[in-house]
Parts: structure tokens; sequence; C-alpha cells
């Protein structure tokens, strides 16, 4: 086991060299690997100078958590173990974080919906935890498989969310998320999703920098809040105060505290465009019509979409939305302009990324949205679901 | 570091408040004095500034032993969970933290063993300080299993026997046959007896008592948290009556605590042969 | 834009939903204005120098002397209350207190608005405080007051102060009390 004293200026507790998130992400000569979601979530984990991970087995993040595990064995994380249940792993990841340790954790679908108590303190509390969601259905009937309903649950918890669509992107996404996570104006969790299996599990290239750099340690000097670590004033210091009790009230700090919380999550706007090179991606024709607007998986079957509906000489774009909170509503309208009819794949029954494109759009943007097409439960969705809705709205009642 | 988060810079001096200038100046922490306790409660600067809950609650009388009992209050960090407690924890001059309803140990199990990781050569105790309802019901699983995993942690459980910040509701702690709320027929089984699940589970020293002798409540804090800080888990439940909600008057609540002293908070006490072993070299050492 | 006062009866509107968010590095945030960070200074020496009972309001970070920069600062941070003829009241720690504050002694974040109205403070500085319980107070103080609030931050900054000042560390500081000099004797004060 390593000791976190190991740590000089220029080199973490495993002997890696620090670097910054620039280096990390943009300057780094890379190479090519191989490699599922699971195993490049340790490759993430293992250049970002992690101190603590805690775990729980669910399908489908188990081998994601037990990958860290073994990051935890070979020295590169300083704290880790198996808790008691979700809601039990979230308040030790809450305890982590308030006492000064980077800290990430990984769920999925019931596991998330068990802690979820948890999410709302978090933010609360201003930890820049970092969650990775490997998105799968929940329950009843028992699934296992992959389905992103979770993520709606998760949408107003103050936590700030963002959506990797492939492999290479839960890499760069899982090391920019601490980054960003951790600015002082910024400073509350960050929930980084895929969806479980579609990206878990599939092996895909990826370009990785080499093992031998890591980010420099987290600092909760820097923090918002003093570090519950008897090390930082006032030694008088509960984290957090009741401040709306029958015996003591303020709700104007209860107001404020949420709104400085939502606040928190929209500051974050600047570092994420630089970080991942913006908050969405576009692809395809510029001057299209037609639009979809999805994230994740659903978008990469909208890209397959999009060229079988170059095939026919009909112009379509994909709007790839990477972060879901903030939600990057200024690009969104940016992206839009000129589109008539706005397609949201998604991978869920209740459309919840459909509601927040149009309430993003309402009364600024005059295209239609059509919510869909919709699979779930572990369905795929194959280009020509995508294919057949948008011929049935464009040449309706004729089908595809 | 310890005490220099205490230490009021010259140029404010002038501005400060008694209290803190109080703290600074007359508070007692393991630099100033090898010896804790409730003997120096009236001549010292307290680590309780003031309180908001009811005239003459036990409760608030047994949160200052514990506070004058600590070692290293400088290194000391508490966590709390929801119910009567939390209305006093703003006001503990020391690091503390309430997060959720029940999930205390499980909070202190994070901060414990970050605080090891980030701090391997300063001993950093982490204590508990909770209601019966937080320990026994809603956070009875994340109590027993910080036991189950050896945490180096102190969990103390204020006992009043109900849930009384919500208004008199009957909890795993009340015992049989007793009427509140929620049980408006009686209570239908037996008072869980925590402080035998804690022996079950893995604690090294664990206690029932009622806050009725100060110096056997700080006695008992003091030894239980050198044994988790060596050791691992260590369980102190604490009968702190809720004189509200079974009818007594500010007065009664220490001839109410005297009383169960022989019914059931009669005094059960289990130290590990380990533990015998510690507190034997720690009074040996003259640190107990 | 950040409305300065008068009383509304909730902290609303925050900055950021009104598009403001802290200044990028060098840089200063004058209201709604991004600005170099000497023009912010001078701005707020000005303010701070002309409005009635200006108070400094130091936080924990500065108040205690728990390392060599909070006890540097200490020392700058009363002088420039001497240079800006300023009050200071201090905002020792976060707790919410029972059953009530003493408005003429210190200021609490959870109801700093208290302090403001008892003491008729135009202008405030809040330097040492935490950026969490800086932010609750200043969106308080914003929706509640007429004062004319600045944050002059070791981080990144706050978009609810009316300016505020980023990254400031001691030699920041030394320099922010340099231009406070010089505006005073332009004031002829």
């Amino acid at each position: 086991m390593s000791k976190r004293s190991d740590m000089t200026e220029t080199k973490n507790w495993s002997g890696q060299t620090l670097v910054t998130a620039d280096h990390m992400l943009f300057e780094a000569p890379r190479s090519k690997h191989f490699m599922t979601g699971s195993e490049v979530l340790k490759e993430a984990v293992k250049r970002c100078t992690v101190d603590a991970s805690v775990s729980y087995p669910i399908t489908p993040q188990s081998e994601a958590a037990h990958l860290i595990g073994e990051l935890w064995a070979e020295g590169y994380v300083g704290v880790y173990f198996r808790g008691e249940n979700e809601f039990g792993v979230m308040s030790e990841v809450a305890g982590c974080a308030m006492a000064g340790a980077r800290t990430i954790t990984t769920t999925s679908g019931p596991g998330t919906l068990r802690a979820m108590e948890n999410f709302a303190q978090w933010s609360g509390t201003r930890i820049p935890c970092q969650l990775i969601l490997m998105a799968r259905g929940i329950n009843s009937p028992l699934t296992i498989q992959p389905d992103n309903l979770e993520v709606s649950y998760m949408l107003e918890t103050g936590c700030q969310i963002w959506y990797a669509e492939n492999v290479q992107e839960l890499f760069d996404m899982s090391i920019a998320a601490f980054v960003v996570a951790e600015k002082p104006d910024v400073h509350v969790p960050i929930i980084t999703v895929v969806d479980g299996f579609f990206v878990s599990h599939t092996r895909e290239s990826v370009m990785l920098p080499e093992d031998d750099i890591a980010l420099f340690p987290y600092d909760p000097n820097r923090a918002p809040l003093p570090a519950i670590d008897s090390e930082t004033p006032p030694g008088r210091f509960l984290r957090d105060p009741f401040v709306m009790k029958s015996n003591y009230i303020s709700y104007a700090t209860h107001a404020s505290w949420q709104w400085e919380i939502r606040s928190a999550v929209e500051r974050s706007v600047p570092y994420a465009r630089h970080y991942l090179k913006g908050l969405v991606h576009v692809t395809g024709d510029a001057d299209a019509e037609i639009a979809f607007v999805a994230c994740g998986t659903a978008s990469y079957q909208a890209k397959e979409a999009h060229r079988e509906l170059t095939k026919l000489g009909i112009k379509t774009k994909v709007i790839k939305l990477r972060t879901i909170r903030p939600f990057p509503e200024a690009e969104l309208l940016e992206a839009l302009k000129g589109v008539k009819t706005i397609f949201v794949p998604e991978f869920n029954v209740v459309g919840w990324l459909e509601k927040e494109v149009k309430k993003c759009l309402y009364g600024k943007c005059d295209a239609n949205v059509v919510g869909g097409p919709r699979v779930a439960g572990g369905m795929s969705m194959p280009a020509e679901a995508i294919l057949r809705e948008v011929m049935e709205k464009i040449n309706s009642g004729k089908g595809a | 570091m310890g005490t220099n988060i205490y230490k009021i810079n010259p140029e404010f001096r002038d501005i400060m408040p008694k209290e803190i200038i109080d703290l600074e100046e007359n508070a007692t922490w393991s630099a100033t004095t090898d010896k804790r306790g409730i003997k120096e409660l009236p001549e010292t600067k307290e680590l309780l500034e003031e309180h908001s809950l009811c005239a003459g609650c036990p409760e608030a009388a047994a949160l200052r032993y514990v506070l004058a009992a600590l070692p290293k209050p400088e290194d000391t960090v508490i966590v709390n969970s929801t119910g009567c407690t939390s209305l006093m924890f703003p006001h503990i001059a020391l690091h503390t933290v309430h997060s959720l309803f029940g999930n205390q140990n499980a909070v202190a199990t994070g901060i414990k063993r970050v605080l090891d990781w980030r701090f391997p050569e300063i001993e950093k105790d982490v204590v508990v300080l909770a209601g019966d309802g937080a320990t026994v019901d809603i956070g009875l699983d994340y109590t027993l299993q910080s036991f189950f995993r050896q945490e180096n942690i102190t969990t103390i459980c204020f006992d009043n026997e109900v849930y009384a910040n919500t208004g008199g509701q009957e909890s795993g702690a009340t015992p049989k046959g007793q009427v509140f709320k929620m049980a408006p027929t009686g209570k239908k089984f037996e008072k869980v007896r925590m402080w035998e699940l804690a022996v079950t589970s893995g604690c090294h020293y664990s206690m029932n008592m009622t806050a009725s002798a100060p110096k056997a409540v700080a006695k008992a804090v003091r030894e239980a948290i050198f044994v988790a800080r060596y050791l691992g888990p260590t369980f102190l439940n604490i009968y702190t009556p809720c004189i509200l909600e079974i009818g007594l008057n500010a007065n009664e609540g220490l001839r109410e605590m005297k009383e169960q002293d022989k019914e059931r908070f009669a005094a059960f006490k289990f130290v590990s042969p380990e533990a015998e072993e510690l507190l034997a070299k720690l009074k040996e050492e003259g640190r107990l | 834009m950040a409305n300065q006062g008068p009383a509304y009866y909730s902290p609303y509107p925050t900055a950021v939903y009104e598009g403001v968010i802290t200044p990028p590095e060098g840089k200063a945030l004058l209201l709604t204005k991004v600005v170099d960070e000497e023009i912010a200074m001078r701005e707020i020496a000005k303010v701070m120098l002309t409005s009635e009972n200006a108070t400094i309001f130091p936080g924990p970070q500065v108040l205690y002397g728990y390392n060599e920069e909070s006890k540097k600062k200490a020392k700058l941070i009363k002088e420039m209350s001497e240079v800006l003829n300023a009050k200071m009241i201090p905002m020792y720690d976060y707790r919410p207190k029972y059953p009530k504050i003493d408005a003429e002694v210190e200021i609490n974040p959870n109801h700093p608005n208290l302090t403001i109205w008892h003491n008729e403070i135009k202008a405030a500085i809040f330097i040492g405080v935490h950026c969490h319980y800086a932010n609750v107070a200043l969106k308080i103080v914003r929706a509640e007051t007429d004062c004319y609030t600045i944050a002059i931050c070791g981080l990144s900054g706050h978009e609810d102060a009316m300016a505020t000042l980023r990254d400031m560390h001691s030699h920041e500081l030394e320099k922010f009390i340099k231009i406070a000099r010089e505006v005073k004797s332009e004031l002829k004060l």
C-alpha cells in the first residue's frame, strides 16, 4: 500500500509524474489500446491521483468497481472498500470527500435509486466527488439491461451530469470531470453517465496517454467549505447546520443556499467548454432542416441514421449533448438555427431528454420536436428504427 | 496542527467577542492538559457554547460531559444524525457533521479512513453521537456494519427511548408496553438491547448506562475513545430521558436517570481482553 | 444583471441566473462587467472611501492564525481598514446562532442583513470568508439591503457581490492597499 506522505512536488504517492489537466487531456502523446468501458475507467482513475473509492456490486458496473479495487491493491488509490449497500456507499463517499479526499464511486439502476437521498445531500454540502453511472433499467419487473430512465431521477439533485457516448469519451470525460468539479467556484458533485453494457462491456479502440503521468492531487484548502479535518478554521464548524428548524429560523439561508448550488452548476460552463471542447458536438449537414438531439449511445445510432438518410438524399444533423446539467441551452439553440424538425431518440420510455429539449426551446425556437424513437428495457435502437420515425414524419401516411 | 485554528490573529483581537477569546484562552486541549474531565467544567471554557434544547434536558448535560471527556478534542471529529442532538451540534466548538438521518456510521467511516490516509502521523478520533432512532432503527444497518468492518470509531447513542424531535413516537429503544404516538395501544415488542448487539457485532468495548453520574460518563467516553483509536469499534448506550415526552418537570431528569440505573439501564459493561490490556497499559502510562 | 437593493423578501434574483458568473483569471468583476483588476481596485477603494459606515467583514480564513498566509493577511487587512477608514466586524464562524446575533459586534452568514441594517452599512468588503458561505450571505445581502458589497477572494471570486477581485493573496492585497492610498489622496480624504 502507498502512503500519501510519499508524494513529492513532482510525483504522486505511486510515483507517477504530476501533470496539469491540459497536458493530460490535450498534450501528452497517446497510443492505441483496445478495451471496454469498465477497463478504460480503470485507466482513467489510475491517472487521476484518486484518494478514495467505495464500491458495491450491481450489474453492469461491478467490473469497473473491481478494477478500481485492483488499483488500490497496486497502490494507486489511497482508500478502498466495499460498503454495505448503495445508501451506505454514497454516505461513505460523502464522508471521504468531506474529509478532503478526491473520491470516486460507481453505480447502476436500482443502486442509484436506493442511494437517492444522498445525491441532494452531496450537492448541498459542496463535495466534488465523481459518480460513474452505468445506466440500467429500474424495477419492476427486474431488469439488468441498458435503459437510462434512472438519469431522469438525477436531474434535480443539484449535481452536474455529463453523458459520455463511448469508451474514449468515458476516459476523457471522467478525467475532466474531477478537474471541473474541483474548481472552487463549482465544487459540486459530478455524475458521468454512460449506457450500461453498450459502453461498460463493449470493447473499442481508444487512445490513451502513458500511465506514468497523473493529475495533481485534490487540494481541500481550495474548497468553498472547510474540510472536516480539524485543520481548517473555524474550529466551531458543523457541516451542515439546520437553518430552518423551529427554534432557529432563516428561510433566506435555505433558499439562498439552494440557489447557490444551482449557480455552482452553471459556473462549470466555461470550464466544461474548455475541457470537453464544447458542451455539444454537432455532426452531419450544417444546413439540414432535420436534427437529432441525443446523448450517449442514442447519438451514435443517430449518426448511423444520418449516414443512411444521406444515401436517400435527406439532409440531417446530429447534436450530441455532452452535458445535461448544466443544460447546454446556448449551444443547442445555436446548433438548431434553420432546423424545422427535431427528433429525440432515447433509451427510456418516459422521454426525459425530449422534455428537457422542449423546456429549453420553449419560446426561443419554432422547430417541431418529435419525441422518439424510444426503446427501453434493454432493446437496441437500430438505425432503421430512427429512419422509420423520420420517414413517417416527412412522408406522412406513406410509411418509411 | 489542532489548536492553531482557534488562535486569533492579534490584529483582530479587539473586535472578537468574548466567547471566541475564551475559547482560545480557557478551553482545554490535549496539549494543555494530560487529563481533561468533568472536574474542569466550572473553571474552563466549555466546547458547547449554547444550545436550544428544552430547559432541564438531560441530553444537554450528557453532551457537556462527553465534550469535557474527549482526550484530544482538537483532533476529534463528531458525526451526528437527525434528532434532538442535531440542535446542539452547530454550537460545538469542533468540526462536526450532520448528513442524513441514519447514515452517521457510514459517513464517519469515510471520514475516519480518509483522515488516517491524509494524516498518518496524527491521531485523529472520530466519534458518532446520535439518538436511538438514528442508531437502532433507521441507521441500524450502518451502525452494525461499521462494527463488523472493525472501524476505529466510537459510537455513542443518546437513548431517550423515543423519537422526541418529531413529537414523541415509539422507537426500537422504547420499552415494551409504553404508549407513545405510533404505538397507541402500547409498544408490542421488547426494547432492543443495542449494547448486546454491539458485542456480538464486534465492538471491543460496550456499555449501557444512564447519564446520572457525570464522572462515570466521562470515564466511559475516554476509555471508549482510546479503545476505538487503537483497537476497533466501541459503543456507549446512555440514557438521556426525554422529560417532555414522559411528563416530567425540568428538575426531574436526574431523579429519573437514577431510578433507571437499577432498571432498564442497570450497568452493563463489556471489555474485550485486548481492550482490558490496553486500558491497563494506558492507566500505567497515566493517560487514563 | 446584478441588482443593487432595495429590499426584497427573498434572496432572488441570483447573478448567475442573470448571466453573470465569476471573472476569468487575471480579471475582476464590477457589477456585470469583466474589467482589469486595477480598474476594479480603484473603484472598490473609491466606494469604500465615500460610502457611509464602510465596513470590512473578515472571515475565519484570516481571523485565525492557522498558517503563515493568514497571519500576513491579518496585518494587511488591518492596514487596509486604516487606509479605507473602515470599521471591522468579524464573521468568526458560520453557525446559525440561538437565540439571536449581536449585530453591533458580529455578522452571521445566515442573516447578514441584520448587521447591515443595524449599522447602516452602505459598503462592505467580505474577505477570508469561505466561498460557499460568502455566496449564501451575498445573495441575501443583495436582495435585502442597498449595501454595495465587495468580495476580495483568494480563489475564484463572487458574482453576487457588486465588485469582486479574485486570486487575492497577500501580494495582491499589498497592491490594493497601494492603490487605495492613491485614491484616498486623489479624493483629498
